[in-house]
């Protein structure tokens, strides 16, 4: 790694500090300014206890102590504090619960992806005009605009209600196949049309022209020399798909009630689980942030010629 | 060959006794769901119903539900040999002493004693604890850090309460008062692993994947363990109706316990032997604020005049609703039209006439005002008479025309919305202008117990058979006084009536306070032990909450649920807990 690429390495990563920094602070601030709090219920309790629970859990301090004091704790012990509405759990051992199912589903989503996407895009590109590529294209265009939770629920009334072939339980046996292939749908469609598209383009170049006056097989064209460039705009698309998809699976979770993050998140905020809350948000800020620059080093590896500014 | 030929038969008998062992092992099991992850599976922590079921499998106390040959629901004994009668002493209060049965060990095999009992009621109604249901120790003495609870010795529990109160032992059911072991419970997240949920119920926990499933075992050490049918029970963890509904139709789940709003018909007509409409003691209902302003512009009233008008008015518009055409066009679930607060399946002082059918003024009609069908163009006509009071009535076109515009607030959710529709239509129909305002369910909250509204969507469920849980939610200092009775400018208004006297209570109050009339009567009701006074004073206080108006009753909660035709033994009790331990499948 050159002195340039690590400089810029080690920027990219202060700046992600600060980023995350930025999120964690407005959150927090942000949190205790919505209405309502983590001991309001349909059920009031008493004054007195309401009183006992928020100095059990700190919450009567000012808000800048609680704020200073949740950093500090984060900073030296990643101690994201107790859960305040699943009590008797704490914070990192819910994320950690909820992160291996949903990373599960979101790596193997992302995987199915962007393999089958690369590869429908290249056939497609190579095949252009052809009925192959034709067909392609009317699926990709379909998949792309249907909503998950609109696929999701097919599938589900499709493959498991009517057939009975799989679960529609996330936890069950099986479980996951069913989120699994919605969530890849979309993304798949997506590397496929952008894989084509950029396919397509250098196929068209000079030194691709050259090579095939040269009389270099189709194959090696193709395998050795358009697919590597013709990849630059898709890695930037998978390293933050990677983040969206382990982090946004929200309502394929909902549909086949997987026990992945995304719910988590949407309770916490509709319990005012404060610590909950800025737990969910930091872990899934930071992915994205890790994603995003894993996805700008690759560029680099993969296309020599981009200058880190 | 032949060699061969007797390996494999011998493969084949193994295998064969192997099957037929099996098959002989075969444990019961039931997949369930009722809703997703619990808060929490801590007795005294608990408050809701889903996490209910789970303890009622997973924890004994001294009285449990059960359901006689008939069918019928009852409270028997558990723990405690026998529940008697209370010993009352000379200053009114009274002294329960239970005798714990033999042989009671918790699901780790150590001994249960009354001290486990004591130590578990104590903490449920500490103030350091702070649990949601903490208030329901109430009504014991010392309430809420020197809970007058003793055990004299290993076998014998000896309680004391305020005054003797009909519905102790259902109380004694409740999970706040079940029994919690102190060495277990110093561990803070003891309910959260199976590896240290030690309970001492029908089952213990043997899994719980958070957010996925909890797997209860039939509990070995449980004193009734021969009595309990099935040996395993699977509580899948969701909350989203479609999905229970697809795990329910292709068979993995015996047992869902919401359905989606939008496929009741549907459902009703598909599986008739499985829908099931179960009771629920709960109320459906409007709140008002009673310090809002909703006379019109220029109205010259002021103090306990205004009030009186508002009050009124608040009636009158409550009569202009249909509640038949809200339980069969909107709610859809065999929910009954309310003409009172107190709901459906509270029993009045006999135990067995409804509480609601002795209430209000007629002898005619049950309640405050004749529900009927029948009746409704009459409650209409009233309606518009009162109204015509205090606001202008323009005759040719039906319509109130300075009726000052209102809000009405809800918590977003699609069958809410679609009743806060349905009042809109209402009123708007006489010129009345109220807009719908939708919150989101923590703000929504915050709001209402603040009373920044004017009406809100409220609903109660009770949590013990007894009308003073509808009732006592009402007095000033209640943290569920919505309506924000004795708050504020109300607080001050000289205007309410209460006479206590018929009942050998002092209490007469003529143009009082709020807080001397009616907290004084819940009072009087709570620290009252002749059971028919009680009752009465109970009627006496919900006529002077219903002609405040301020609450307008639209429906009676019912319990909707779907189990498969092919699970005998299944019941659920009036608060909407399930009983799955003595279910077979067939």
């Amino acid at each position: 790694m050159s002195s340039k690429m690590l400089f810029y390495v080690l920027k990219r990563v202060l700046l992600a500090l600060l980023t995350i920094w930025i999120v964690i602070t407005v959150t927090f601030f942000v949190m205790h300014a919505v209405p309502g709090g983590p001991f309001v219920g349909e059920k009031a309790i008493s004054k007195e206890a309401q009183a006992a629970l928020e100095a059990k859990y700190g919450l009567d301090k000012p808000l800048m102590t609680q704020y200073v004091t949740y950093l500090r704790d984060i900073v030296t012990r990643f101690d994201f504090g107790p859960s305040l509405k699943q009590r008797g759990r704490q914070v990192v051992a819910i994320i950690a619960d909820g992160m291996k199912t949903s990373a599960r589903l979101g790596v193997i989503a992302a995987l199915i992806a962007t393999v089958t996407g690369i590869v429908l895009g290249a056939v497609a590109a190579i095949r252009r005009n052809t009925v192959l590529d034709k067909v392609i294209m009317v699926i990709t265009t379909a998949f792309v605009s249907m909503p998950s939770f609109i696929m999701g629920t097919l599938l589900l009334i499709i493959f498991s209600v009517h057939l009975g072939l799989l679960p529609a339980n996330g936890a069950a046996q099986g479980g996951l196949i069913l989120p699994v292939i919605t969530l890849s749908l979309y993304p798949m469609s997506y590397i496929t049309r952008l894989t084509r598209s950029s396919m397509l383009d250098v196929l068209g170049q000079d030194y691709i022209r050259t090579a095939r006056a040269k009389g270099v097989s189709r194959a090696k064209i193709i395998f050795g020399h358009a697919m590597k460039n013709s990849l630059i705009p898709v890695i930037t698309y998978v390293g933050p798909m990677l983040a969206y998809i382990v982090t946004g699976s929200m309502v394929v979770e909902q549909i086949f009630a997987v026990p992945g993050i995304g719910r988590q998140f949407i309770s916490s905020i509709i319990n005012r689980d404060y610590t909950m809350i800025m737990g969910t948000t930091i872990i899934l800020a930071s992915l994205i942030v890790i994603m995003n620059l894993v996805s700008d080093i690759l560029y680099k590896i993969v296309d020599p010629r981009i200058e880190f500014e | 060959m032949k060699k061969f030929a007797a390996l494999l038969l011998a493969v084949v008998m193994t295998l064969s006794c192997a099957v037929a062992a099996s098959a002989e092992d075969a444990k019961t099991s039931m997949n369930v769901c009722i809703a997703s992850e619990p808060d929490t599976l801590d007795p005294a922590l608990n408050s809701a119903v889903d996490g209910a079921t789970m303890i009622a499998h997973l924890f004994t106390g001294l009285s449990t539900w059960a359901q006689d040959e008939n069918g019928a629901l009852e409270i028997i004994p558990a723990c405690a040999t026998e529940l008697p009668a209370a010993v009352i002493n000379e200053d009114g209060t009274a002294t329960y002493t239970y005798t714990l049965v033999d042989g009671l060990k918790w699901s780790d095999g150590q001994d249960l004693t009354a001290k486990d009992f004591e130590y578990a009621w104590k903490r449920a109604s500490s103030t350091e604890l702070g649990a949601d249901y903490g208030y329901m120790f109430e009504v014991v003495k010392g309430y809420p850090d020197e809970l007058a609870v003793e055990a004299t010795d290993d076998k014998t529990l000896v309680v004391t309460l305020n005054n003797d109160v009909s519905y102790w032992n259902e109380l004694l059911a409740f999970p706040s008062f079940l029994p919690v072991r102190e060495d277990v419970v110093a561990n803070e997240a003891w309910a959260t692993d199976p590896a240290t949920y030690v309970s001492n119920g029908a089952y213990s926990m043997t899994k719980w994947e958070h957010n996925s499933v909890i797997t209860l075992t039939k509990n070995d050490n449980y004193f009734l363990a021969d009595t309990i049918k099935m040996d395993e029970i699977n509580f899948y963890l969701s909350d989203d109706e479609n999905n229970m509904l697809a795990n329910y139709q292709n068979g993995d789940w015996v047992m869902i316990d919401s359905v989606p709003n939008a496929e009741i018909d549907a459902l009703k007509a598909q599986y008739p032997d499985e829908f099931v409409v179960g009771s629920q003691m709960g109320t459906y209902y409007v709140s008002w604020n009673v310090n809002a302003n909703i006379l019109p512009e220029g109205c010259e009233l002021t103090g306990e005049e205004a009030e009186k008008a508002e009050e009124e008015i608040r009636f009158a518009i409550g009569l202009l609703f249909d509640r038949n055409y809200i339980v069969t066009e909107i709610g859809k679930a065999g929910q009954q039209p309310a003409s009172s607060f107190v709901a459906l399946g509270m029993t009045d002082a006999d135990g067995k006439t409804q509480f609601y059918e002795n209430a209000g003024p007629s002898d005619e009609y049950a309640g405050y005002w004749n529900v009927s069908e029948d009746a409704y163009e009459a409650n209409w006509e009233s309606a518009i008479e009162t109204l015509k009071k205090y606001y202008t009535f323009d005759e040719a076109t039906g319509m109130f025309t300075n009726f000052p515009t209102i809000e009405y607030l809800y918590n977003t959710n699609d069958g809410h919305k679609l009743i806060g529709e349905y009042l809109q239509s209402v009123v708007s129909g006489v010129g009345i202008t109220m807009n719908l305002v939708n919150q989101e369910w923590n703000t929504f909250l915050n709001t209402r117990k603040n009373g920044d509204y004017t009406v809100a969507r409220n609903g109660w469920l009770a949590d013990y058979n007894d009308p003073i849980s509808f009732l006592d939610m009402w007095v000033s200092a209640s943290g569920n006084n919505d309506s924000q009775f004795g708050k504020g400018e109300h607080a001050d208004l000289k205007m309410f009536n209460m006479d206590l006297t018929p009942y050998g209570v002092d209490v007469k109050v003529e143009n009082g306070t709020w807080a001397e009339t009616y907290d004084a009567a819940i009072t009087a009701v709570k620290t009252c032990g002749d059971k028919d006074a009680r009752y009465a004073m109970m009627h006496a206080a919900e006529d002077l909450l219903m002609s405040t108006g301020a609450i307008t009753p639209l429906y009676y909660y019912t319990d909707i649920y779907m189990v498969k035709s092919n699970v005998k033994g299944f019941f659920a009790n009036p608060l909407g807990y399930k009983y799955f331990m003595y279910c077979t499948v067939e």
